[in-house]
């Protein structure tokens, strides 16, 4: 082969491969904004909500233990502050607790529990995320979103999960101290952009726990997740987690999340 | 003797007054219940509640006491019920709300059966600024862990020491709370009409030292503790403004009223003891702590002590400052800790050194308190194991609260702990208190 020819032949083809990354990166997003794109949908739905949130904790005996919450958020902006307000409802021993949230992406959050036992308004300390959640398998995190930024999101393909086609994002963590695992795993639904799966990697590199969206309802045009489960292999436990009178849009204001709801619940939203 | 009776009628009469008030309450329910059609019975009150046992033996066998070998043995029944009335109800735009909370006890310490509202009240919203709450009441504001400043609501020492639910620390109030809302601050008003004391050591069940015989005493202990009578001009006020700027919670706080405990002298001969007028004024801070993370908060109060501004008067307590500040912050694998340090600073001291007598109890101008909270969270946080421990360098003085408590499932709960005293000397606030050390269990159902 002459010089030329194989010169003309190597730029050919390496403007070929060129060209086909171009054409590949246009088409398939980055693991970033897949998963920001999710954190939006996911945690972010609607301008407010307000829902009841019940939960089953079933451990290796079987035993079940229940959790009823009614959740109202309010977001200042898609993906910046958010307002939580919680109500508790059952087990009896926990019935009229109620816990407010002001979450600030990027540093702690402010975190209330009111006892109504004792009229006590009490402020948490929030340094640890990776808390269980009310004593479920979900972790603080998990129920009110991890920030984008503490962790690397690489997409690892794309794979379907039941009918729905699906990005596969790996995602880990920047900061490896003061977190459990050494990866995750998500399967975001290309259509609605919602987590239908999320795999927990220890630090040894074995899947321990799995999350598994089992029903998505379309309510005010807005696809949510209204049954879930997290299953702890490790442990052989799992909590189901459904969603009950979601109403997004409802007109909630910023005065509904301060300290007079928690000594007085807004009848209005929680009846 | 003679007044001894008095002061009883007193509070027999004072009694029957928050009967009448707590009988409105109830009535103006009942007159709401009324209203509702049958149509709307789902709009019926919730019950809940739980039954609980607790047995509390003393480590030492205190034989100063009533009982010598347990500090509480009870068996205890609390329901309660909220009720809202549907929305078409009168007054419904208030959203009118009625809850109450009643324990039966079976007290095996006293030999009795008591019968305790906790909680009798109604609220509501007559204006979207106004929030109120009217009856029967527990109240708490600052921002103590068990340490309190310009709370001045009444509390419950003998339940917090010998191993009732922390619950019981605090003792209701007949009040009349509002609360003013704006953009800018909060404000709270607490009326409290009928007097509350704090439930003061007694004897009966712990043994304490009394002043008058100037040494550990139990049952012979015979203090007459009279308190104000019930009328208008002895309606305590408690107030609070409020607000929260860019996450850390800032308060002033004033109160009109009286010392919670009998803090005066009013016949030396009759051991009669008497509640004296108080003022308080102080303010709060709460928020994030800076760099560290974590939660910290000061507070500090000026206590007026009315009757003997000046600290001339030696049967009445000096007025004082008190300080506090705490840090608490949470580590990862359900560990929290947190400090505390408090300062109480005796006003008049000079007086109060000029006027002592022999056999006066010795007090210093500032007397610290330190405490540690320890929580851990073991088994997907259904078993809690906490220590609480206060300590004070400048009274030689400690109490200690290990606890153990075990959720074992949505109905059930087991506890478990211990109240610890030491101290240098019989006069102080823990030392006192050094032979009624007790363990204790407690079993709880509920529904």
């Amino acid at each position: 082969m002459k010089p030329v020819t194989s010169m003309l032949l190597a730029l050919v083809l390496s403007a070929t491969v060129w060209m086909n990354q171009a054409a590949q990166a246009a088409e398939s997003p980055s693991g970033r904004s897949v998963m920001e794109q999710m954190l939006r949908t996911y945690y972010y739905a609607g301008k407010d909500v307000r829902e009841d949130v019940l939960m089953r904790i079933v451990n290796r005996q079987g035993q079940v233990r229940k959790r009823h919450l009614t959740m109202l958020r309010l977001d200042q902006a898609d993906g910046g502050e958010q307002s939580y307000y919680l109500y508790f409802r059952e087990p009896a021993d926990v019935e009229g607790m109620s816990f407010l949230v002001a979450k600030h992406p990027g540093r702690n959050d402010d975190r209330w529990l009111y006892v109504p036992a004792v009229d006590l308004v009490k402020r948490i300390a929030t340094s640890d995320k990776r808390t269980s959640f009310a004593g479920s398998d979900f972790t603080y995190e998990d129920v009110s979103g991890r920030d984008l930024d503490e962790d690397t999101h690489e997409l690892a393909g794309e794979e379907a999960v039941g009918e729905h086609a699906a990005f596969v994002v790996k995602s880990t963590p920047k900061r490896p101290e003061g977190v459990e695992f050494s990866a995750r795993k998500f399967w975001i639904d290309k259509a609605t952009h919602l987590p239908l799966k999320m795999e927990h990697y220890d630090l040894q590199g074995k899947l321990y726990k799995v999350y598994e969206a089992q029903e998505i309802q379309t309510i005010q045009g807005t696809p949510t997740i209204t049954k879930a489960v997290m299953k702890d292999l490790g442990n052989e436990r799992f909590t189901e987690i459904a969603l009950q009178a979601v109403s997004y849009d409802i007109g909630l204001s910023a005065d509904v999340f301060q300290e007079r709801s928690l000594r007085s619940p807004p009848t209005q939203w929680i009846r | 003797m003679s007044s001894k009776s008095e002061a009883y009628a007193a509070r027999r009469h004072s009694g029957s007054a928050k009967a009448v008030f707590l009988h409105a309450i109830t009535v103006a329910a009942a007159g709401l219940l009324c209203f509702q059609t049958p149509a709307r019975a789902a709009n019926a009150p919730e019950i809940h509640g739980f039954v609980e046992a607790l047995y509390g033996p003393k480590l030492l066998g205190d034989e100063r006491t009533q009982k010598d070998e347990f500090n509480v043995l009870e068996q205890r029944l609390q329901l309660k019920a909220a009720w809202q009335p549907s929305r078409s109800a009168p007054l419904a735009s208030w959203s009118p709300k009625f809850f109450y909370k009643g324990d039966l006890v079976v007290d095996e310490y006293d030999e009795a059966l008591r019968y305790q509202i906790r909680e009798a009240h109604v609220s509501g919203s007559p204006f979207t600024w106004v929030d109120v709450k009217l009856g029967r009441q527990i109240l708490t504001w600052g921002t103590g862990d068990l340490l309190f400043i310009n709370d001045l609501f009444p509390k419950d020492f003998v339940s917090f020491f010998i191993g009732r639910d922390d619950e019981y620390l605090k003792v209701p109030s007949d009040a009349a709370k509002l609360s003013f809302f704006s953009p800018w601050a909060s404000l709270d008003l607490v009326l409290i009409p009928f007097f509350a004391p704090d439930t003061s050591i007694t004897g009966d069940r712990l043994s304490f030292f009394d002043s008058f015989l100037g040494r550990l005493a139990g049952e012979e202990s015979n203090h007459l503790l009279t308190e104000p009578s019930f009328q208008p001009k002895n309606t305590e006020i408690a107030g609070r403004v409020s607000r929260t700027v860019g996450g850390y919670e800032i308060a002033g706080y004033a109160f009109r009223g009286f010392f919670k405990h009998a803090m005066g002298i009013k016949n030396q001969d009759a051991q009669e003891l008497f509640y004296p007028e108080l003022a308080v004024y102080g303010a709060s801070l709460r928020g994030p702590a800076p760099a560290i993370g974590g939660i910290t908060y000061g507070e500090v109060g000026y206590f007026d002590s009315l009757e003997d501004r000046r600290g001339k008067n030696r049967l009445i307590e000096n007025a004082s400052i008190k300080y506090l500040t705490g840090y608490e912050r949470d580590l990862p694998k359900d560990l929290r800790i947190g400090v505390q340090y408090d300062v109480e600073q005796m006003l008049g001291f000079t007086q109060f050194k000029a006027s002592v007598q022999p056999g006066d109890v010795p007090r210093d101008q500032f007397r610290q308190l330190l405490t540690l909270r320890i929580t851990k969270l073991f088994w997907l946080q259904t078993l809690e194991a906490s220590f609480f421990a206060f300590y004070s360098p400048t009274d030689d003085d400690a109490h200690l609260r290990p606890r153990l408590a075990w959720q074992i499932n949505d109905q059930w709960k087991a506890t478990a702990g211990a109240n610890v005293f030491f101290g240098q000397h019989d006069w102080t606030e823990f030392g006192q208190l050094e032979d009624n050390d007790d363990v204790y269990g407690r079993v709880r159902y509920s529904f």
